[in-house]
């Protein structure tokens, strides 16, 4: 067993968690459909990697994912902390007071009782806990039947209604079971929660008090367990101030479990670009930027900053097949085929989720035995690998950048789409358009490609398709690796609607548009081929340069406002050219001067 | 639950509109706290927005629940949770002082007085406070044979107002011992070296402590023993699992018989750390029946611990740090970070090590250790919150244990305290003070009163016909503090009522300063950290 544990630290880092676990509850839940898609059935995904199994007090057993996730008291919505499977085991009332004298009931017995006002659970959640609750209840009578689906129908779209337009909380939309340990709430210190904005008050939060002591020994119970953790995928959103908690967290990480691997996605909501533009805030979020860059790449073996100060593809609304086209050679945002509203993070963080369970797809593949030649999957590989791949190579760089076709073409490309390669967007900020780096390291995973219309290709057919890619493209990296598997993503429910309308009910894409909504969602799309990629390339050099630059301007460029600032976030001025220092030694990476050095080793 | 907000923007506001908004900011925040107060006050059960329940009957607990939002209300709060962390005690009468302080001045300052002169005379009442404490705390002499009987009193006091009788008085016993365990003469405290536990099981009063250790881990063999006697403890942080080093990665190899080549040298250097230990083992359990028990803050990996059971021996991985040296501590021996330092000095003992199991759950016991400094206390519950709100009177109850030890003195409790100081500043005092400072001197005396009162009223006195029965009985010469049964004077020290001396000290320094401040309010900085911004 290759076990991976998850953290999931802050508000956007948890709304892609959220969508990136239901990916994983549904495919879940298609594997034991009786007569599902036996493309799931005999995926060769090896879920366990991702998930434990355990047992509740009364011996009930229980699959549940492997993770942690940090997030702000009062930020679960209706979610209970101890998540839903393990209720209280005692038959006594959990609201006796044992440890008192007096009972609620009773006034004079000095027990008082302050209720917060109850979060209502929204139509999904409401569904949820009904199926649940009447899993039996299955209709026996065959017209009684086919009035409950098209009964379904109409409440399905109610409740996806209700998604779109009002998720308040990264609950609203989970569907999945957590662990007891895996939900921890931060205490807010009486903080406003909308400012939360900076390195400095994270820091503030775990100041004294047991809340990091308490974080570390949730992830020892999950790591304890596991015999041969293969790493850890870290998720944070970087925005604010879990920057800091985060990095306290990987830094007991680094301390504990020196060995595992770390990849560490730092997530971004389009609305954390939407800040104050008055100059000395936007210091302040420079240096917030460069800080925490800083700090969290120091902590982990592979960086991918993730997060778009917009994934709308604006031009293309309503045009025409024709000149899509044209559009989808030149424009750079992300795919005209995705309608993202930059507003809902529910939005947003569905397409970071969907990227983020690609990457993850081959470090749940079955590793290659003496004779393996799996026909599901190809190209299996553990985080260490990966790490590996990407940042051991003759150039040392940890910092990639992630790209993602969703869904990328067929392979026999009818629509004139082009090469899968020619598909994949940056989700990475700031990065360097036109690169052709010829050191370039890549790693790309595609799943559930489509071969022609909605017939799904094969494993080798994948493989062929992305070797004359490679081939055929102006610059080549210097290594590529591929894993490849059968098994595409599926559409949970509470997947928003932004697909366009060219997006077909597998993912194909189809051109002769039946009219129909604007936006289409799980209720017309089962699943979807996905292609994702790291990148390590030169492409990420002005994304770091941008915040070694803002450290050296702001920051150690003697005294000033910001060098108080940075105090004022517990960083000495050792510290801060400390953090220059490692920036910089980022930045060397690319230097083709310590090139010829890195080379020999 | 959340306080009213009340306008953020102090700034805009006229100064006395400020000083009004401060006021009235502590007095919200005293009145939400002062339910809390003593062995009456009233457990609060907080029910949050998606069902989960939290109890609690501490100051401490309940601020860090609330949702404070107004920058006064979050100074005093702070000042109240740093009473907490430094002393442990006294949050809520901290709460409770500083918004009485404020409803004092009140009155004068709005019959004109400036608040300069009535914080003038709380400094002086402060100072003249603390000298009194000095000549009416109770010496206690803590030399190698510590007052058992005095550091239960103490003790049970606190305990007695976070839990009802019968489960304080048991647990009065199991702090008191747990800190003497780990005591060590000439040495700070470190209560760290008191494991507390928890297992989620029928009921409360199953609590006890374990002298020795319990882990919440168990091995992860079957056919390690579950349960052993006369073992030897091997405490280390070694890793005794495969780990791939990165430039095992599958590209790196010109062949497979290459790759396995290097696996095979990898798995052999783990496996003979392993068999290190198994020798050690063979050398100390060779005739006899003893057995061998090792705990890894490392990983142990399925084959490793293949060995380890096949040689007999129990095997935990993944220990706490922290339990790396409560283990030395519990049960002897030294920590190894390395098999080449294996020695048999190296090794610990405990008479027995067994595991328990619940659900997924396990746990180790490890017990009958000769000449432990460290322990462990179980707490059992039915329920999270129940058992939270117990550890929280645990740490009450070990840090009030602490105190006493640390402070060779201890303070009558009950608002005996309180109200002879009152009458020493009202009759000592104040004439010695030049002008209208004495009405300083007078509010703060009048102040110290909100804790017998508070008390009073917790227990459904009348608090005037209380604080004129305790203030005449003082006059008469006698140290008084309130029957909470009957409202009648009682004599605390009769009754074994007790409180820190360190935490009253906290208290008297603490209130005035951030009293001062809120309201000497153009002086005012920012309502402390969590203000700060970029600016
Ligand atoms: N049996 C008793 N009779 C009367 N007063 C008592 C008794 N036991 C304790 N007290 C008083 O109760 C007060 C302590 O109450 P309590 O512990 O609830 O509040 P606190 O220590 O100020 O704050 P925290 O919530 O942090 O514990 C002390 O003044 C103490 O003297
Ligand atoms: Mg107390």
């Amino acid at each position: 067993m290759r076990e991976l544990v998850t953290i999931q630290v802050g508000t956007f880092a948890n709304y892609v968690g959220s969508h990136f676990w239901n990916f994983q509850d549904e495919l879940l839940g298609l594997t034991e459909v009786p007569d599902g898609d036996p493309i799931y059935k005999n995926s060769s995904l090896d879920m366990d990697v991702l998930y434990r199994a355990g047992e509740t007090q009364q011996g009930i057993p229980t699959y549940c994912p492997r993770l942690i996730s940090i997030s702000f008291q009062g930020s679960l919505g209706s979610l209970s902390l101890s998540g839903s499977l393990f209720d209280d085991i005692s038959s006594s009332d959990p609201t006796d007071i044992l440890t008192w004298q007096g009972l609620l009931t009773n006034e004079t017995g000095n027990v008082s009782r302050c209720m917060a006002e109850p979060h209502k659970k929204n139509l999904f959640l409401q569904s949820l806990s009904a199926e649940e609750h009447e899993i039996l209840d299955v209709s026996e009578d065959d017209s009684g039947e086919v009035m409950c689906s098209s009964q379904r129908q109409v409440q399905d779209k109610d409740r996806i209604e209700c998604l779109e337009t009002d998720v308040k909380f990264w609950t609203d939309f989970s569907k999945v079971q957590y662990h007891p340990r895996s939900l921890y709430e931060l205490h807010s210190s009486w903080m406003d929660i909308q400012k939360f904005e900076d390195y400095g008050i994270g820091k503030d939060v775990l100041s004294g008090g047991l809340q990091l002591e308490e974080m570390n020994e949730r992830l020892r119970f999950f790591i304890e367990e596991c015999d041969h953790i293969q790493g850890i995928q870290f998720v944070v959103d970087d925005s604010g101030g879990f920057s800091s908690v985060a990095s306290e967290v990987l830094e007991n990480i680094e301390d504990e479990y020196t060995n595992t691997p770390v990849l560490l996605y730092a997530v971004r909501d389009p609305g954390a670009y939407t800040y104050a533009t008055n100059q000395k805030s936007s210091i302040g979020r420079s240096l917030h930027d460069a800080v925490s860059f800083s700090r969290l790449s120091s902590f982990c073996n592979l960086m991918i900053p993730v997060g778009l100060p917009s994934l709308r593809c604006t031009q293309v609304c309503g045009w025409s097949y024709v000149s899509l086209f044209f559009l989808i050679l030149n424009q750079g945002g992300l795919s005209p085929l995705l309608h993202v509203d930059d507003k809902k993070p529910f939005h947003s963080s569905a397409v970071y989720a969907a990227s983020i369970h690609s990457i993850s797809i081959p470090f749940r593949m079955e590793m290659p035995g003496p004779a393996a030649n799996s026909t599901c999957t190809s190209g299996a590989m553990d985080v260490g690998e990966i790490v590996h791949t990407l940042a051991g190579q003759s150039r040392q760089n940890m910092v990639t950048v992630l790209d993602v076709a969703m869904p990328p073409p067929s392979l026999t490309d009818e629509h004139n789409q082009g090469s899968i390669l020619r598909n994949l967007h940056p989700l990475t900020p700031e990065i360097r358009k036109d690169d052709d780096d010829l050191l370039a390291v890549e790693s790309l995973v595609v799943h559930g490609a489509l071969y022609s219309g909605d017939h799904r290709a094969t494993v080798s057919q994948v493989e062929d398709s992305v070797r004359v890619a490679y081939q055929t493209a102006p610059a080549k990296p210097m290594f590529s690796r591929l894993s490849v598997t059968l098994c595409p993503l599926p559409i949970p429910l509470p997947f928003p609607s932004i697909f366009g309308r060219n997006v077909g009910r597998h993912g194909e894409l189809v051109f002769n548009s039946v009219q129909g909504a604007q936006s289409r969602g799980s209720l017309e799309i089962v699943s979807i081929p996905m292609a994702a990629r790291l990148r390590s390339s030169t492409a990420i050099v002005p994304f770091v340069e941008k915040r070694l630059g803002d450290l050296r301007k702001h920051g150690i460029a003697r005294g000033g406002a910001s060098a108080e600032l940075l105090h004022t976030w517990g960083f000495g001025r050792d510290e801060v050219e400390d953090m220059g220092e490692h920036l910089s030694k980022l930045l060397m990476a690319f230097d083709p001067h310590s090139q010829t050095t890195s080379d020999s080793d | 639950m959340s306080l009213r907000v009340l306008n953020p923007n102090a700034e805009v506001l006229n100064k006395s509109a400020a000083l009004h908004m401060n006021i009235n900011a502590a007095k919200g925040l005293q009145d939400v706290l002062k339910t809390n107060l003593g062995p009456k006050g009233t457990i609060k059960m907080l029910v949050g927005g998606a069902g989960d329940i939290k109890l609690t009957k501490d100051g401490n607990t309940l601020l860090k629940e609330m949702q404070i939002q107004n920058p006064t209300a979050i100074m005093i709060a702070r000042t109240a949770v740093a009473q907490d962390e430094t002393s442990g005690d006294g949050t809520t009468s901290t709460v409770l002082f500083i918004g009485e302080l404020m409803k004092q001045s009140e009155r004068y300052i709005d019959e004109g007085m400036h608040p300069r002169v009535l914080v003038d005379g709380f400094e002086i009442a402060k100072r003249a406070t603390l000298e009194f404490l000095e000549k009416f705390k109770t010496p206690v002499v803590m030399g190698d044979t510590p007052d058992k009987e005095i550091l239960k009193m103490v003790a049970r006091t606190t305990l007695r107002t976070k839990l009802y009788e019968g489960l304080a008085d048991q647990l009065t016993d199991i702090v008191v011992n747990g800190v003497l365990c780990i005591r060590k003469p000439d040495e700070p405290i470190d209560l760290f070296m008191v494991e507390i536990m928890h297992m989620r099981h029928k009921f409360d009063v199953d609590t006890r402590l374990v002298e020795g250790l319990v882990l919440d881990h168990g091995s992860r063999h079957p056919d390690m023993k579950r349960r052993a006697e006369n073992c030897y403890i091997l405490t280390c942080n070694v890793s005794l699992e495969y780990e791939k080093s990165e430039i095992n990665a599958g590209f790196f190899y010109s062949n497979a018989e290459q790759r396995e080549k290097m696996v095979a040298a990898e798995r052999h250097q783990v496996d003979e750390r392993v068999k290190k230990i198994i020798e050690l083992k063979n050398k100390v359990c060779s005739g006899n029946d003893n057995n061998f028990v090792v705990i890894n803050q490392k990983g142990i990996d399925p084959p490793s611990l293949d060995l380890l059971a096949r040689a007999g021996i129990i095997a935990l991985r993944r220990a706490k740090r922290r339990n790396m040296e409560r283990l030395v501590l519990a049960c002897g021996g030294e920590a190894v970070n390395s098999v080449d330092d294996l020695t048999e000095d190296c090794l610990g003992w405990a008479g027995l090590v067994y595991e328990h199991i619940l659900g997924e759950e396990k746990y180790t016991f490890v017990e009958n250790v000769k000449n432990p400094r460290s322990c462990t206390i179980l707490i059992k519950g039915p329920n999270d919150h129940t058992i939270a709100q117990i550890k929280d009177a645990v740490r009450d109850g070990l840090r009030s244990v602490k105190n006493t030890l640390e402070d060779e003195a201890v303070v009558l409790g009950a608002g005996a305290f309180e109200v002879a100081a009152r009458q020493h500043l009202v009759s000592n005092i104040k004439k010695t003070v030049q002008g209208r400072a004495q009405l300083g001197v007078e509010a703060f005396a009048d102040a110290l009163l909100v804790v017998p009162k508070t008390l009073a009223e917790n227990s459904g006195l009348d608090t005037q016909d209380v604080i004129i029965a305790l203030t005449g009985e003082h006059d008469r010469g006698n140290i008084v503090g309130l029957n909470h049964h009957t409202g009648e004077p009682i004599d605390p020290q009769m009754e074994g009522i007790f409180d820190n001396y360190s935490v009253k000290r906290q208290i008297i320094n603490s209130g005035p300063v951030i009293a001062s401040q809120l309201l000497l309010v153009d002086e005012v900085i920012r309502a402390g950290r969590n203000m700060r911004k970029p600016t």
